[in-house]
């Protein structure tokens, strides 16, 4: 009798909830057609040597590094910088640095196939420029063809689809996300306006091979005259290593990799500045990065939690929550990733544990 | 004892059956995105974009950035529908930032992920004969908020109708001079609320069968403090729908039967509105200490909190300033809800008699308190809610007088 009254319960719940079927989306075009007046292959910017694959960038396009980098699904980067010639970038000490019009930032987003092996094939998803024009930077984005031969302008984005084995040997696979064009600015915005967001002292203050040897990116942008204004090293800040910890602390290394993937946003002057929630690498104020500050507009992203922080407890901070979804309601950052960092998850829970 | 468990599945089948479903208009979906964002991207200021009769399904956001004197409008409610139903990344539907005037009008959208339509640093936005909302049972799983200005100044919502939200159906956030009117709000957490803005106009609306149908609240931590609010001529009826709204977020705290509320905000006026049938009470006039105490479950984690949100020194948590009169308040229930704390407070303090105005009568104790109620036969209810109810007072007449009026915007 009793598995009778349970079987009406199911039955009924069922019945309450007939689950919908996913429907097939056919492509239709819009009648009116766009185009921008901007040139629609890489290859066109003149910024590497051809075969433009190897990356082998021109005469006078630097490439460089930062301390902590973005997470984007994994996908690796190589960053180069075009500054036009005798027109110098301001030093800056905490904002990004001054740069000149004409500057070029260079982002090359690529996986590769085996991180197990030393020589895996390179597989190229798409170059980003940032270009500082008479109007304001501006955002740019090339999807590399199958042939890897030119990568083409694209403007409203597109869905990738990616396979790689990574470093413990485990085979990945995600459909990468290549911005639209607003998208860009979603990420690289403060106070309403287009900006760089990497290129900052405490980025760039490490060491690079160069062809020329090793050196710190900050001297040898000031000894190539591309940067003036530069204080003596031991006065530039520096960020940690997220994943180096002879580079800094555990909060030193969490709050790092919260600076760059976090706080381009929140800021007080990042689109995300209406949360309260602050987390430049700067920030002081504990109850503005999070600790026992309830969400303000966070809606499902909150988890059923009460706090962005409670110390001791990520378990029950939605600052956690909120990096390890990817329900495009609840994950953060909004973009950029489909997957969870689960380096750097652990690396944030770990600072929270030992508050 | 097995008839009484029969009846009793019974009553849970009927009942888990009987929760409202919205309804999908849209089929056969169509998928115009990367042409439709393309053409967001390019458009010229001051043009207009046409997004033809249809239902189009989106994978992504829609986003606009800094354009000026852009309209973009449907051919309709319900014969323009976009759907975020199988959005793969970002957490809003439609959103609009660093933009200036611009008008957004005659679609249908829904079911986005996270926000339907977002609208951030944006100065002049209409937004006018939008439906917004998500389909089927309204669950905790919906998005925050069908139309959510914030940041914005110099706003106009009028015609829109939202549902489902599990937030507030209408939010404008940290905004600036906002007309809110003849819209229609249901099965929302909040029907409409305003938080942290000023100069605010919120009439002609009717909001029925949320969980709170008008909220105007003012929270710490934020970019700018609310006050100057005019809530009137609007239809607050039946707004006992169960709160579906995900805990942590300050609308979790309210009560499943709440007409209007008022949190720790300044300079309002509420006046012309027919406040019907919300089981719970009236019309809500809170501090944020109540709040704090109420999303906190131990004593002395709410002490603690008390103190982290006066990190913020400038904020006030204490309402002020209010002014009641000539509103309709009628309540066909003799019992409140009692899936909350003050429902259970009323129905012990005041059995088949549930307050229609009450103010939690925390006050700072610093500043002169302001509140001035004129209304004929109404049960008023002031908490003490700082003393453990232990002086709560059913008596109106000190708060009897003529308030302070508040000036039109326009």
């Amino acid at each position: 009798m009793k598995y009778h009254l349970y079987l009406v319960m199911i039955v009924g719940l069922i019945a309450c909830n007939t689950p919908k079927k996913k429907p097939v989306i056919e492509e239709v075009r819009l009648e009116q057609s766009v185009e921008l007046d901007v040139p629609n292959q890489l290859s066109t910017w003149d910024l590497f040597e051809q075969p433009l694959n190897k990356l082998i960038p021109k005469k006078d396009i630097l490439p460089y590094e930062l301390n902590t980098p973005l997470f984007t699904d994994y996908a690796l980067k190589s960053r180069f910088i075009k500054i036009p010639d005798g027109n110098p970038a301001e030093y800056v000490q905490e904002e990004v640095m001054d740069f000149p019009k004409g500057t070029i930032l260079i982002k090359n987003f690529y996986y590769e196939s085996d991180l197990t092996l030393e020589n895996s094939s390179r597989k190229l998803i798409e170059t980003r420029l940032l270009i500082h024009e008479n109007d304001g930077w501006n955002a740019l984005t090339y999807v590399w063809n199958e042939e890897q031969t030119d990568a083409y302008l694209e403007i409203s984005g597109a869905t990738i689809p990616v396979s790689w084995v990574n470093e413990q040997g485990v085979a990945m696979n995600v459909n990468y996300s290549v911005p639209n064009l607003v998208q860009c600015k979603s990420c690289h915005e403060l106070s309403g306006k287009m900006t760089p967001i990497g290129p900052t002292a405490r980025q760039l203050n490490k060491k690079y091979d160069y062809a020329s040897g090793n050196q710190n990116q900050i001297d040898k942008w000031k000894a190539t005259g591309m940067l003036t204004s530069v204080p003596p090293l031991e006065e530039v800040p520096k960020l940690p290593a997220w994943n180096d910890p002879s580079t800094g602390t555990t909060a030193q290394r969490a709050r790092a990799w919260l600076d760059i993937n976090c706080a381009h946003c929140h800021r007080l002057e990042g689109p995300a500045k209406n949360s309260g929630l602050y987390l430049r690498y700067s920030e002081t104020d504990e109850y503005r990065l999070g600790v026992n500050k309830p969400p303000v507009a966070a809606g499902r992203g909150s988890g059923g939690m009460k706090y962005a922080i409670v110390p001791g407890h990520p378990e029950q901070s939605i600052l956690i929550h909120r990096m390890e979804s990817l329900d495009p309601g609840v994950m953060m950052p909004e973009l950029g990733r489909k997957l969870v960092h689960k380096e750097g998850v652990e690396l944030v829970k770990r600072w929270i544990s030992e508050m | 004892m097995k008839q009484q468990l029969t009846l009793l599945i019974i009553t849970i089948l009927l009942w888990s059956c009987s929760n409202p479903s919205v309804p999908e208009v849209g089929s056969e979906w169509k998928s115009i995105e990367k042409d439709l964002q393309a053409q967001f991207i390019t458009a010229m200021d001051s043009s207009t974009i046409v997004i033809p009769a249809g239902h189009y399904m989106f994978t992504r956001p829609l986003l606009l950035d800094g354009k000026k004197h852009l309209t973009i409008k449907g051919l309709g409610v319900d014969k323009t529908i976009l759907s975020f139903e199988m959005q793969e990344e970002g957490a809003e539907g439609l959103k609009v930032a660093n933009a200036v005037n611009i008008t957004l009008q005659d679609f249908t959208i829904e079911n986005s992920k996270g926000d339907n339509i977002k609208v951030t640093d944006t100065r002049g936005l209409t937004m006018k004969n939008i439906k917004s909302l998500w389909t089927g049972e309204p669950k905790e799983t919906n998005g925050a908020y069908a139309f959510y200005p914030v940041l914005c100044k110099n706003v106009l919502i009028e015609n829109c109708i939202a549902i489902g939200s599990s937030d507030a159906g209408i939010y404008v956030g940290q905004s600036d001079s906002v007309v809110i009117r003849n819209n229609e709000s249901y099965y929302n957490v909040a029907g409409i609320e305003s938080e942290n803005s000023k100069w605010v106009e919120i009439y002609g609306n009717y909001s029925h069968d949320n969980t709170g149908g008008i909220l105007v609240f003012d929270l710490p931590g934020l970019t700018q403090f609310g006050h100057t609010t005019r809530v009137f001529d609007n239809q607050v009826i039946s707004n006992n729908f169960r709160n579906f709204a995900p805990e942590g977020n300050v609308v979790a705290t309210v009560p499943p039967g709440t007409g209007i509320m008022l949190l720790a905000t300044r300079s309002i006026e509420i006046f012309g509105n027919t406040i019907k049938d919300n089981r719970t009470l009236g019309t809500a006039i809170a501090s944020y200490e109540i709040v704090e105490a109420m999303a906190t479950s131990e004593e002395s984690q709410l002490n603690e909190n008390i103190k982290k949100s006066k990190r913020d020194i400038e904020y006030d948590p204490f309402p002020n300033d209010i002014y009641i009169h000539n509103n309709s308040f009628s309540n066909e229930h003799q019992f409140p809800t009692i899936e909350n704390d003050f429902g259970l407070l009323f129905m012990m303090k005041f059995p088949f008699n549930t307050p229609e105005i009450v103010w939690d009568g925390i006050v700072s104790g610093t500043d002169d308190f302001n509140l001035c109620i004129e209304q004929e036969g109404v049960h008023f209810a002031n908490l003490d809610a700082a003393n453990e109810f232990e002086d709560l007072s059913e008596d109106m007449t000190p708060y009897q007088c003529v308030g302070n009026f508040v000036d039109p915007i326009f």
